[in-house]
């Protein structure tokens, strides 16, 4: 007892050791997360035309040539189509898939749940190039399958007005699992007491899921939202890979601007400045998430 | 006492009624979920059956017939594939940056995590909220300077360039941390007392009793890495460098009419990741549902 009262004492002078087991995650985040922030937001301060010549300092005007610049507003008008519907739909069919799966009778669980999850690690690249496959205008299944139901083969990839919904079909393919395992995990803690009392109620199914379900779940719900919203909001991948921001920026999702601004025609000052904005939304959305999972376990804690 | 009959209005009730049931209910309620699950499952598992089968058709003939099974079966497609692009090269790249970022993730967050939980110094929970700022930071906000000092530096096409930004992340740390909190402390002042190092600690006692979170930041680790497209695509463009993921976008560009490699080569970089989650399902599925949850 004695031993262990100035053990205790000891303790708040482990500043050596903490810092040891510190360096090499300090040194990592100093390098890779901390300095290219700053280094982000100064660079959107500066014109950088010439990349063999040193930045120059420009105040604001970056940002005045960027606001002024209407790709980037399709960009973002692109970005939010994407990230609502994808958010929203992988969400909603996610927790049907949920309350579905959850049932106590269902055969062969695991093997509905693995199934459903198979999209969601499967690489996006990989994805993307199936999706081309898929919805090719010519010996694409889609349009034979469209063709069975005598509806009229589309060009979908090439067609202003498909391309960003065909692209949307893939996020939500792949996000649909992962909002469904969430979904399975949050109705597996609602204790079987509420639904036992609800039939006894003579509460019919929909009832139950809307008055019983629903709002059980809505602290996971709030959390797959933010998350939701952040990860759609970042779409790269499929996007690069499918159409490169076309057909006339119709699938320009604000990181396939950045890409070919910084990366295509080589303005890392105008990449900056992009990366900034997207800092910024990305920060309010997590911000509000903390306040809003907050906000979530605290009901959660009066039921 | 028990032999009593129930009477019927607690019949109703009683929780485990289902057992009372007859297995005819079962089946129809089992039919009925069925006819809703079938439509979704078809359109989750449509696209890789197009795979599959477009990767098992004769050459420039992708279109016919047009069918989700495979009625030809010409594995020489896969053979071009791997003749047409170096996919050993590409898995062998992919597989040394995942295991390099697992352990470091694993060692480095380790300590971090070991210190946040165990010791004692000012300015700790400071820098512990520091840290896990970083997960607000998207990669697309920092990746240009990260390019620059990728560039300053000549590591473009380095093993170096796709490892080391990789190697800490914040998220590790924080589900290591969470499981560390879980492991008595009396264990740890025991081993103290007897004269153990903080190092030999974090390794002999906390690490092997926070065994599923360890696993959990692993395959979360391989996953994300083998997925990984955007900054590969900036660090590395010479094909003895490329990952998986780039690999078959060059790929794609190289062989832009020949469907059938191209799904020979899709299938080829599928299988990894869906193999490790279907043989680490079980820890992967716990580990969302612990983590708190990130995609």
């Amino acid at each position: 007892m004695e031993n262990r009262q100035i053990f205790y004492k000891k303790r708040w002078s482990d500043l050596p050791t903490g810092f040891l087991f510190l360096l090499p995650s300090l040194l990592l985040f100093a390098v890779f997360n901390f300095y290219p922030m700053i280094a982000a937001v100064r660079l959107s301060l500066f014109k950088w035309d010439n990349l063999s010549a040193p930045p120059a300092f420009s105040g604001f005007s970056n940002y005045i040539e960027l606001f002024s610049n209407h790709r980037f507003w399709t960009s973002l008008r692109v970005t939010f189509i994407y990230t609502i519907v994808v958010t929203i739909t992988s969400i909603g069919l996610g927790l049907i898939m949920a309350v579905a799966l959850n049932h106590r009778w269902l055969f062969i669980k695991s093997f509905w749940r693995a199934l459903c999850f198979l999209p969601t690690v499967t690489p996006t690249v990989a994805a993307a190039m199936v999706w081309i496959l898929l919805f090719n205008p010519n010996f694409g299944y889609i349009n034979t399958f469209f063709g069975y139901l005598h509806i009229p083969r589309q060009t979908w990839l090439s067609n202003v007005n498909l391309a960003l919904p065909t692209i949307m079909t893939l996020g939500i393919w792949r996000r649909v699992g992962f909002t469904m395992i969430v979904y399975l995990a949050a109705l597996q803690a609602i204790p079987q007491e509420y639904y036992e009392s609800a039939r006894v109620d003579g509460a019919g199914a929909w009832q139950t899921f809307f008055r019983i379900t629903v709002p059980l779940v809505s602290p996971t719900t709030l959390m797959l939202v933010t998350l939701g919203m952040i990860d759609s909001f970042l779409v790269f991948d499929q996007v690069l890979v499918m159409t490169r921001g076309g057909p006339s920026d119709a699938t320009l999702s604000i990181g396939v601007f950045l890409y070919t601004s910084a990366f295509s025609f080589f303005k890392m000052d105008l990449g900056a400045t992009i990366s900034v904005i997207m800092l910024l939304i990305i920060a309010t959305i997590t911000i509000l998430q903390w306040r809003f999972i907050g906000f979530g376990t605290s009901e959660m804690e009066t039921i | 006492m028990d032999k009593q009959p129930i009477p019927p209005i607690v019949k109703i009730t009683y929780p485990h009624r289902r057992f009372a049931l007859p297995g005819r209910q079962k089946i129809v309620v089992n039919l009925a979920l069925l006819l809703f699950l079938i439509p979704i499952v078809m359109m989750i598992v449509t696209p890789y059956m197009w795979m599959l089968t477009a990767s098992l058709k004769e050459r420039g003939r992708i279109g016919e017939p047009p069918y989700l099974y495979p009625t030809t079966f010409d594995f020489s497609n896969y053979q071009e594939a791997l003749k047409g692009a170096p996919f050993a090269r590409y898995y062998l790249n992919t597989t040394i940056v995942a295991v390099t970022v697992v352990l470091s993730r694993i060692i480095i967050g380790g300590m971090a995590a070991y210190a946040f939980t165990f010791l004692k110094f000012k300015g700790r929970d400071a820098l512990f909220l520091l840290y896990l700022s970083t997960m607000m930071i998207p990669f697309y906000a920092i990746v240009i300077p990260i390019y620059l000092i990728i560039r300053d530096l000549h590591w473009f096409n380095t093993f170096q360039a796709l490892i080391v930004p990789r190697m800490v992340d914040a998220f590790a740390i924080l589900l290591l941390r969470q499981a560390f909190i879980a492991v008595p402390r009396d264990y740890i002042d025991a081993a103290r007392v007897d004269g153990a190092s903080h190092w030999s600690v974090l390794w002999r006692i906390v690490i092997p009793m926070s065994l599923a979170s360890v696993l959990t930041v692993a395959i979360f680790s391989f996953l994300f890495i083998w997925n990984d497209f955007f900054w590969p695509l900036l660090a590395a463009n010479d094909d003895k460098m490329r990952v998986v993921q780039t690999g078959l976008q060059a790929f794609n560009g190289r062989y832009n009419v020949e469907w059938t490699y191209l799904m020979a080569g899709t299938v080829i970089a599928t299988i990894p990741p869906i193999l490790i989650f279907l043989v680490a399902q079980k820890q992967f599925i716990s580990g969302l549902a612990r983590s708190g949850l990130r995609g």
